[in-house]
């Protein structure tokens, strides 16, 4: 049996076994060769689940489009192979892998999203005081949450929103747009 | 004819049509015509086709419009900074093919490319609205189901759109269009009452994305040659694509256009950033799984589309902004589709009304 055929088996018989919607896996068996093999060994290697290799699968396919790259030479990166290599559980690994994924398809807004959560780590607020960043960036709306058990505790953590006023300003101005993203656009 | 077809299909009501007899006097000797009783036939999704919308745009069907041609602009909402404009349907779908539109998922049942014979009864339409309202002015546009002047040389709805609306100082009509089809425009004097707008995207947009559409520079010449012959003209920055050298790109495309027309003779620039539902963008997809524009970093918005995460569009949309106001701080620019919140982060002010906007670009 060729290696090529020895790999399609494998997919089909990992799509089987995970029941994977057929249209994922026509699309995964339309891939290059080097590609589709290098997937289920992914797939088998971190013991993905269906909707894992699904989330995958598509962060590699945008990834490669985006960057006109192979899904192999995805794989192949540094950083990618130090997850796919590494020692530790395979779910931590699949989990692991599929942020790493979702960092390079999306990599200003991590840059974005990096930047922001410094800034607030930066202010050291107390326990009670909660900086809560729109999801994903998607929106310019900042929410201050403060939980406080008495009087006294919620005068404190209104004193101390108080003294970082300016941060929190300056954080609410990044999550609208303005600064944090030069020369990178 | 800039864009080819496969086939008319006329509909028996509109066979005596204006319209009809002037499609089919220009069409190429090559096209087949055929008479049906019922238009709508050949307007829905074709059976076992893989896509039915791209099919829909190779045959042009003409039929008589059962439904009203006026309408509110079908992007407007409570939660938008909105313009106010108003929307005549003229025709539905397009011979060209942009990956982005929003056709592709708002017509996803009623794909076919219809163009309707009975447009003149818009005009009753029209003015009626005009009675119900008689100190008002209304901009009004043809643009949004359909571009407005493609096969305008086909059809020559342009020339009855201009003369009708040369003729009424409280409305101005707005043709919106990807085309260099405007040699039925040259030949008439719009009066002041007709503004052509025209989309801008950079090279690599239109390279990548707006299928058979005329390329910017044409686009450019097009809009030049309409002022020239006494039309105000107007862009549009929409959809704003936030790609990697995206700003650098989008300001390059502005000065290209200021060296070609001067600011202060542009009645107003838009901006809008890419923003499709999950429906759109599965239908842009399937249709263009290539295109790299269709995989930004679009992420889910409050209003359920997927759009470029807020700091990257916002600071692409400042970054535009400024650039137009150093050229002319007069020229109006506004968002579409956007919240007041986020005009207000760009331009520094509040939102103005829907319709003191409208007003205000209507007099540009």
């Amino acid at each position: 049996m060729s290696v090529i055929a020895a790999d399609d088996d494998a997919i089909r018989r990992w799509a089987t076994a995970r029941h994977l919607p057929d249209a994922h896996l026509v699309r995964w068996l339309a891939l290059a060769q080097a590609d589709r093999a290098t997937l289920v060994h992914m797939a088998e290697a971190l013991r993905l689940r269906t909707g894992q290799l699904v989330t995958a699968f598509e962060l590699l396919e945008e990834i490669a489009l985006r960057e006109r790259v192979s899904i192999e030479a995805i794989l192949s990166r540094t950083e990618v192979r130090r997850i796919l290599d590494g020692a530790g559980s395979a779910p931590g690994r699949a989990h692991e892998l599929i942020e790493m994924l979702r960092v390079i398809r999306f990599p200003r807004l991590r840059r974005m999203a990096d930047l922001l959560a410094a800034e607030v780590a930066a202010l050291r607020l107390p326990g009670g005081i909660k900086v809560v960043l729109p999801k994903d960036l998607s929106s310019d709306e900042v929410k201050i949450e403060i939980c406080a058990r008495g009087g006294a505790d919620l005068q404190s953590l209104i004193d101390a929103l108080a003294r970082v006023q300016a941060g929190l300003g300056r954080i609410a101005d990044l999550a609208g747009g303005a600064g944090g993203l030069e020369d990178e656009i | 004819m800039r864009f080819s077809l496969d086939a008319i299909h006329i509909e028996g009501s509109a066979r005596t049509s204006v319209l009809a007899r002037r499609v089919v006097a220009a069409l190429p000797p090559q096209v087949p015509i055929d008479y049906v009783t019922d238009g709508r036939e050949f307007t829905r999704p074709a059976a076992n086709a893989g896509d039915s919308f791209g099919m829909g745009k190779r045959e042009m069907t003409i039929l008589r419009r059962r439904s009203p041609f006026l309408m509110a602009c079908p992007a407007g909402s409570s939660e938008f900074a909105c313009c106010g404009y108003l929307v005549l349907t003229l025709a539905s779908n397009c011979p060209m093919d942009c990956g982005y539109c929003f056709l592709q998922e708002y017509l996803a049942d009623n794909p076919g490319f219809q163009i309707y014979a009975n447009y003149s009864d818009a005009f009753e339409e029209l003015e009626r609205l005009r009675r119900k309202s008689p100190a008002r002015g209304f901009r009004v546009g043809t643009g949004e189901l359909a571009d407005s002047l493609a096969f305008d040389s086909l059809t020559g709805i342009s020339r009855d759109l201009v003369e009708y609306f040369g003729d009424r100082e409280d409305l101005t009509l707005e043709l919106k269009t990807k085309t260099d089809e405007i040699e039925n425009l040259v030949a008439i004097d719009p009066k002041g009452r007709t503004l052509v707008s025209w989309t801008l995207s950079p090279d690599r947009v239109f390279r990548s994305t707006e299928h058979r559409t005329a390329s910017p520079a044409e686009r450019i010449v097009a809009a030049r040659r309409v002022l020239e012959a006494g039309y105000r003209v107007a862009f549009h920055l929409d959809p704003i694509i936030a790609y990697e050298g995206a700003e650098r790109d989008y300001l390059e495309l502005i000065e290209n256009l200021f060296d070609a027309i001067a600011p202060d003779r542009i009645g107003f620039i838009s901006m809008g950033g890419l923003r499709m539902t999950p429906g759109l963008k599965a239908a842009a997809r399937r249709r263009f799984p290539n295109d790299p524009m269709l995989v930004g970093e679009d992420v889910l918005a409050e209003d359920g589309r997927y759009r470029t995460f807020m700091p990257l569009r916002t600071k692409l949309y400042a970054a535009l902004s400024a650039r137009i106001k150093q050229a002319d701080a007069k020229l109006q620019t506004y968002l579409c589709m956007e919240s007041p919140s986020v005009h207000r982060r760009v331009f520094g002010e509040t939102a103005p009304l829907p319709s003191a906007l409208g007003a205000r670009l209507a007099q540009s």
